[in-house]
C-alpha cells in the first residue's frame, strides 16, 4: 500500500486563493478609498436583521452620512481631481470584479 | 438484478436525501457574515444562497471524481455486496448530520459523508477496499490544512482591507461600503459551496451507478441527470432549513465588521473554489470557521481564545470517526441481515432516526425571526478590543503631536519666567526710588528741626536776657512751649512730604 501525496498541489491552492483573495479584497478596498477621495463616501444602512444581530443603528448611519458630507464640502480637491478619483475607484471595482470573473472563468474552462 | 436496482433507487434517493441535509446543515453558512454584519436580509440571503448552490452544483465535477473513483477501489469488491455498503455508509453520515444539526454541535458534513462510507466499507468490505493514499491526501490533509490556510489568508486580506482604507485625518473611510461587497462575496461562497457540495452526493450516486453496471466504469463524471437533482436538492434544502444554522451565527458573529466579514469571505470563496478545481473535498463550516477566525485576529487588539477554538476542533475532529462508527454499525446490520433485508431494515431504521429528529427539532420551530448560526463558535474564538492599540503610523503621529505640545509649553513657560523677571525688576526700581524720596523728605525734615531748633536756642537766648527780672519758671515754660510747636511743625512737615512721596509712588 503506497500513499502519494501531491504537496504541490496543497501549495498551488494556498497561493492562488491567497493571490485570488488579496487581489479581489485589495482592489475592493481601494476602490472605496478612490470613492471617498471624490466625495463621494459610501454610507450604507444595515439591512433588516433579526434581534440577535447588532450592527448600526439608523441613527448612526444617518450621522455617518452628515460626516461623510461634511467632509465631501471640506475636500480640498478640484473638480477635475474628484472626477479623477471617481475613474480610479471605478476602475479599481472592475479590476476586483474581472478578477473573480476570472477564477470562475478558470474553474469553468477546465 | 432487481433487487440492486430496487437497492440502487434507495441509495439514489437516500444520497439525494443527504444533499438535502447538506443544504440543510452547511449552506447558510455562506450568508453568516452578510446577516450578521446587516449586508443582506436573511430572507434574501438564504434565497440568494439556495439559486448560486444551484448554479455552481454545475460548474465543475473535480471533486464528483474523487468520491466516485478515488476513496473506494470499487473493482476489489463484489458489486452485489457493495451496493449495500454505500447504503449504509449514508445512513451513517445522514444519522450524525442531523443528530449535530438538532444539537447543534460543530460537525461538517462532508465529513460525515466521508466517515460513513469508510466506516460501512471497513465492515462490509475489507481494508484494503479502500484507497487510503487517496483518504489521506484528498480528504484528511485538505481537512486539517484548508481551515490553516483559509485563516492565513483571511488574516492577510484583513490587514489589506484595514490598511488601504485606513484614515489618518479623522475624515469618513468609506468602510461601510464593505457591506455592498459582501453581497458578492458571499454569494462567491454560496458558488464555491455548490462547486464542492453538491458533488460528494453526485459522486455517491455515480459510485452506486458504477457499480450496479449502469454507468461506465472508465467514464467517472457524473451524469447530466444527477448533476441537476444533486444540484436542485441542494438548494431546496438550503433554502428549507437555513434558519436553524443562521440562527447560532447571529448571536456569535456580533463582533464581526463588514470589512472583516468581506475578508473572510473572500477567503472561504477563493479557498473552497481553488481546492474544488484540485479536486479537494473540503468542509465549508471549516473553511468558512477559519477563515472568520482569521480575520478576526487581523484586526488590531484582537485575542485567541483557544479553549473555543479547542472545543470547535475537538467536533471536527470527532466528526469523522463518529460517522464511521455509525456507518459501520449500519453495515453491520447489512452484513448480518443480507443484502435486501439488511437494506429494508436499515432504511426503515433511519427512516425511523430521521422523523424522530425531525420531530424533536419542530418543538423549537426556526424561522427567519429567530434565525442564527454555527459558524458563531468562530466569532466567539476570537475576542477584538473595543478601542484598539494604534497603529505604527498613528503612534508616530502621536508622537510628533506630543513633540509639538511640549515646544508650546516650554516657550510660554519662558515667556511666563522672561515677563516675571521683568516685572520684578521694574517693582524693585519703583520701591528704591520711593525709598531714596522717603529718605530725603526725612533728611529735609531733620534739617528744617534743627534750624527751627537753632533759631529758638537764639531767640531764648535772647528772651532770657531781657527778662532776667520776670522770673525763672515762666521764661523755662515759653522756652520749652515754643521748642514743643517747633518739634510739632517740624514733624508736620515730615509726614506731609511721607505722604507725597507715597503719592508719588502710587501714580507711578
Amino acid at each position: 500500500m503506497s500513499v502519494s501525496i501531491d504537496w504541490l498541489a496543497f501549495f498551488e491552492v494556498f497561493v492562488a486563493a491567497l493571490a485570488g483573495a488579496v487581489l479581489v479584497v485589495g482592489f475592493y478596498a481601494l476602490g472605496l478609498r478612490m470613492l471617498v477621495r471624490a466625495g463621494r463616501a459610501p454610507v450604507v444602512a444595515p439591512a433588516e436583521f433579526t434581534d440577535a444581530i447588532t450592527v448600526i443603528t439608523e441613527k448612526e448611519a444617518k450621522r455617518a452620512a452628515k460626516a461623510a458630507a461634511k467632509a465631501a464640502r471640506k475636500s480640498p480637491l478640484t473638480e477635475g481631481q474628484k472626477t479623477l478619483a471617481l475613474v480610479a475607484a471605478v476602475a479599481a471595482f472592475t479590476v476586483s470584479g474581472l478578477a473573480v470573473l476570472g477564477g470562475l472563468l478558470l474553474i469553468v474552462i477546465h | 438484478m432487481e433487487a440492486a436496482v430496487f437497492i440502487v433507487v434507495l441509495v439514489i434517493a437516500l444520497a439525494l436525501f443527504f444533499d438535502f441535509t447538506n443544504g440543510f446543515h452547511d449552506t447558510a453558512n455562506a450568508m453568516a457574515t452578510p446577516i450578521a454584519t446587516g449586508a443582506l436580509k436573511p430572507k434574501v440571503a438564504v434565497l440568494l444562497a439556495a439559486v448560486l448552490n444551484l448554479v455552481g452544483a454545475f460548474l465543475s465535477t473535480e471533486v464528483s471524481k474523487t468520491i466516485s473513483h478515488g476513496m473506494i477501489r470499487e473493482d476489489g469488491i463484489d458489486p452485489a455486496a457493495f451496493l449495500p455498503i454505500i447504503f449504509a455508509g449514508l445512513i451513517g453520515a445522514i444519522t450524525w448530520n442531523m443528530l449535530t444539526w438538532l444539537l447543534g454541535l460543530p460537525s461538517s458534513s462532508s465529513h460525515a459523508l466521508f466517515g460513513g462510507l469508510i466506516g460501512a466499507t471497513l465492515v462490509g468490505a475489507s481494508v484494503l477496499a479502500i484507497d487510503f493514499g487517496v483518504v489521506l491526501s484528498k480528504v484528511v490533509l485538505p481537512a486539517l490544512i484548508a481551515p490553516f490556510t483559509a485563516g492565513v489568508i483571511a488574516f492577510a486580506a484583513t490587514k489589506v482591507a484595514y490598511g488601504v482604507t485606513r484614515r489618518y485625518d479623522n475624515k469618513p473611510d468609506g468602510r461601510d461600503g464593505f457591506r455592498w461587497g459582501q453581497i458578492l462575496t458571499s454569494s462567491l461562497v454560496a458558488l464555491a459551496h455548490g462547486t464542492n457540495d453538491a458533488q460528494k452526493t453526485m459522486g455517491v450516486i455515480t459510485l452506486a451507478l458504477i457499480t450496479a453496471g449502469f454507468q461506465d466504469a472508465s467514464h467517472s463524471d457524473p451524469q447530466f441527470w444527477v448533476i441537476f437533482a444533486c444540484a436542485f436538492t441542494i438548494a431546496l434544502g438550503t433554502y428549507m432549513g437555513g434558519w436553524r444554522i443562521i440562527r447560532t451565527l447571529g448571536k456569535g458573529l456580533t463582533d464581526v465588521k463588514p470589512a472583516q466579514g468581506f475578508s473572510a469571505e473572500s477567503s472561504t470563496a477563493a479557498t473552497i473554489l481553488a481546492s474544488s478545481f484540485f479536486g479537494f473535498a473540503l468542509s465549508t463550516t471549516q473553511v468558512a470557521s477559519g477563515s472568520v477566525i482569521g480575520s478576526g485576529l487581523g484586526r488590531r487588539g484582537s485575542k485567541v481564545r483557544w479553549r473555543t477554538v479547542g472545543r470547535i476542533a475537538i467536533g471536527w475532529l470527532l466528526t469523522l470517526p463518529a460517522a464511521a462508527a455509525v456507518g459501520a454499525l449500519a453495515a453491520l446490520i447489512v452484513v448480518w441481515l443480507g443484502p435486501v433485508w439488511g437494506v429494508t431494515v436499515g432504511a426503515i431504521l433511519a427512516l425511523a432516526i430521521i422523523l424522530g429528529i425531525f420531530w424533536r427539532s419542530r418543538k423549537s420551530a426556526v424561522h427567519a425571526g429567530n434565525a442564527m448560526s454555527e459558524v458563531a463558535d468562530s466569532g466567539h474564538a476570537v475576542k477584538v478590543k473595543r478601542n484598539p492599540p494604534p497603529t505604527r503610523r498613528q503612534r508616530a503621529i502621536m508622537r510628533e503631536q506630543a513633540r509639538l505640545k511640549a515646544e508650546q509649553e516650554a516657550r510660554e513657560k519662558a515667556e511666563r519666567k522672561a515677563k516675571a523677571k521683568a516685572d520684578a525688576k521694574k517693582a524693585a526700581d519703583e520701591k528704591r526710588a520711593a525709598d531714596k524720596i522717603k529718605a530725603d523728605a526725612a533728611k529735609a525734615s531733620k534739617k528744617a528741626a534743627e534750624k527751627k531748633r537753632a533759631e529758638e536756642k537764639v531767640k531764648a537766648k535772647g528772651s532770657a536776657g531781657k527778662g532776667k527780672g520776670k522770673g525763672k519758671g515762666t521764661g523755662k515754660k515759653d522756652a520749652s512751649k515754643k521748642a514743643d510747636e517747633a518739634r510739632a511743625g517740624a514733624d508736620s512737615h515730615t509726614g506731609e512730604a511721607q505722604h507725597g512721596a507715597k503719592k508719588k509712588g502710587a501714580g507711578k
